[in-house]
């Protein structure tokens, strides 16, 4: 049985007179520990779909089943990283992991919890700077801490919204990669999906990518990325199947930008 | 030599010089008012010697300095020319000398006047809080309150003294009662427009924690809210005080409204100054513990 199962999932907002179809007839599974991307264009949905997963929205049609059981909001077996705020600015980046981890773990001691908090932090680098607020710390360190909330929340699924939008590329491969390593540490896999606008991040980090388009909001096309791991990036993007895929992913992404302009007119 | 002789040194001197001019009032004891001028004075030498921040430096310099052109002036057209009525316009030395024997009749009426303003400012903040977190939170109650608040909270407050008095038993409850009023509706607007405001992702990301009702009031909506619940709270507390000595003009028998009060009413102008200045002192002694307590509670924010 797979750990996350959409069937037939819509999503229509109701306006005045008018309904809007943020997303159309989803039906994906995901298996246990895997990783799964979400790519597509803005608008494509990607992000309402994660809400939808996260518990914070309902779909209006079809259903989504985890474990076999339809979602009833938020819970504490799915963790979220957002690109923004995931972390409360009035609480250092250690009170923001024990704030985590007293919701996961009510019947744990503070010593026991501060324990594992301390301990994610050193983990994610974050050792020297735990008791800075998040306006303190850059936007790659406010990530790193919003990660490590989500590991040690120990979550059987960690659902991302776009984590790296806002970080330089340098950091990004930096932040990446402490995702692999968390993920890939030895322990059983947590199943991921990452909601992501950079192709070159879903390949890299994925088994699978859900190419979205937009108006209304589909899946498009599913890839299994087949590179063995763990996997060196500098030798992998040299490969031809690299390219390859990578090539046939920006025409599936850019696609419905040529109609929507005009065709002819535009060449990439 | 002109980081010596910058203005503010140069008008201390003239303070000085002034005073060896003969007086034309009597009974003037000028040395209240040259020991003012040299605590001053020391003052703003210590900080030029011991700040580094060079700007607070200046800054000091340039308010010390008007300070001293004040007094110059004031001192000129009292005890030196004797142009200004004696009656309405005593010199600084008798204000000083006034100020200082008058102390222990004022701190008790500052004692007498805490005892109102905290009673009345404190009840408004622990009430004005919770309530406004519970009902911003729920939407409905929100849109079902906000109009009203935008009816009852702009009504000055001072118009409810009277009825005030006419219905609470004494004099005391019904100043508590206006000052609670007064700082009630500002804190209460404040805190519930933030709680409605507060930014959706901090929200949704306490949801995808799945915290418990309790935690997101508190824990989450309450911090989230908390710089506008202190400009709420900042307003209420300089209505308190307006409220504070209104209320006490009318009706007390004791207080730092009451004292301005009750010697303007004998024509003794001496006592009425030395009442407002005492008042903007005290003023400024809150207002500064008051920015104290709001720097610590947004520390977190850049």
């Amino acid at each position: 049985m797979s750990k996350i199962c959409l069937q037939n999932v819509s999503l229509k907002y109701q306006e005045q007179n008018s309904s809007f179809c943020a997303i159309k007839d989803i039906s994906v599974s995901i298996n246990e520990g895997e990783f799964v991307s979400i790519i597509g264009p803005s608008g494509c949905g990607k992000s309402t779909l994660l809400s939808l997963l996260t518990g914070l929205n309902f779909p209006t049609d079809g259903y989504i089943l985890l474990d076999g059981k339809q979602i009833q909001g938020t819970g504490t077996e799915r963790g979220v990283v957002f690109q923004h705020y995931s972390l409360f600015p009035w609480m250092s980046a250690r009170k923001n992991l024990i704030f985590g981890l007293k919701q996961v773990y009510k019947s744990k001691g503070r010593k026991e919890i501060e324990e594992i908090a301390d301990k994610y932090l050193d983990l994610v680098g974050l050792g020297d700077f735990k008791n800075k607020y998040p306006s303190q710390l850059s936007g790659g360190m406010q990530q790193r801490v919003a990660i490590a909330r989500a590991f040690a929340m120990n979550p059987g699924i960690l659902l991302m919204d776009e984590p790296f939008g806002a970080i330089d590329a340098k950091n990004r491969v930096i932040l990446q990669e402490l995702l692999l390593n968390l993920w890939d540490n030895g322990n059983e896999r947590k199943t991921v999906i990452l909601v992501t606008h950079d192709i070159d991040e879903a390949i890299l980090l994925s088994d699978k990518i859900i190419v979205m388009s937009a108006g209304p909001g589909t899946i498009k096309k599913q890839i299994n990325v087949e590179f063995k791991r763990p996997r060196d990036r500098t030798s992998l993007i040299r490969s031809e199947e690299y390219t390859n895929l990578r090539n046939k992913l920006v025409g599936l992404f850019y696609d419905d930008l040529i109609e929507k302009i005009g065709g002819d007119e535009v060449v990439l | 030599m002109r980081r010596i002789l910058n203005l503010t040194n140069v008008l201390f001197l003239a303070t000085l010089i002034l005073e060896l001019f003969p007086s034309k009032r009597d009974g003037i004891n000028a040395w209240y008012y040259i020991g003012l001028v040299l605590l001053l004075e020391i003052f703003y030498i210590l900080n030029v010697i011991l700040k580094k921040d060079e700007e607070k430096t200046q800054t000091i310099g340039d308010v010390t300095a008007i300070v001293y052109g004040v007094l110059i002036i004031w001192e000129i057209f009292t005890t030196k020319t004797d142009l200004a009525d004696k009656l309405l316009f005593p010199s600084p030395s008798s204000i000083l000398s006034l100020l200082i024997s008058e102390l222990p009749e004022l701190l008790k009426g500052t004692v007498s006047s805490f005892q109102l303003l905290l009673t009345g400012y404190i009840l408004a903040l622990a009430l004005a809080i919770p309530l406004a977190l519970v009902i911003g939170w729920r939407k409905r109650l929100y849109k079902a309150i906000n109009p009203l608040t935008k009816v009852f909270g702009p009504i000055p407050p001072i118009v409810y003294i009277p009825y005030a008095i006419a219905i609470l038993p004494t004099f005391k409850a019904a100043s508590i009662f206006i000052i609670f009023i007064g700082a009630f509706w500002p804190v209460f607007i404040n805190t519930l427009n933030g709680v409605f405001n507060v930014d959706r992702r901090i929200i949704d990301s306490a949801k995808a924690l799945s915290v418990s009702e309790g935690s997101m009031l508190f824990q989450v909506i309450l911090p989230a809210t908390l710089p506008s619940i202190i400009s709420g709270a900042t307003i209420g507390l300089v209505m308190s005080f307006i409220l504070l000595t209104a209320a006490e003009m009318i009706g007390a028998t004791s207080g730092l409204g009451w004292y301005v009060k009750y010697f303007s009413d004998f024509a003794d102008y001496p006592r009425v100054i030395v009442g407002i200045i005492f008042i903007g002192v005290v003023v400024t002694g809150v207002t500064f513990l008051f920015d104290k307590i709001e720097r610590y509670l947004l520390r977190w924010r850049k």
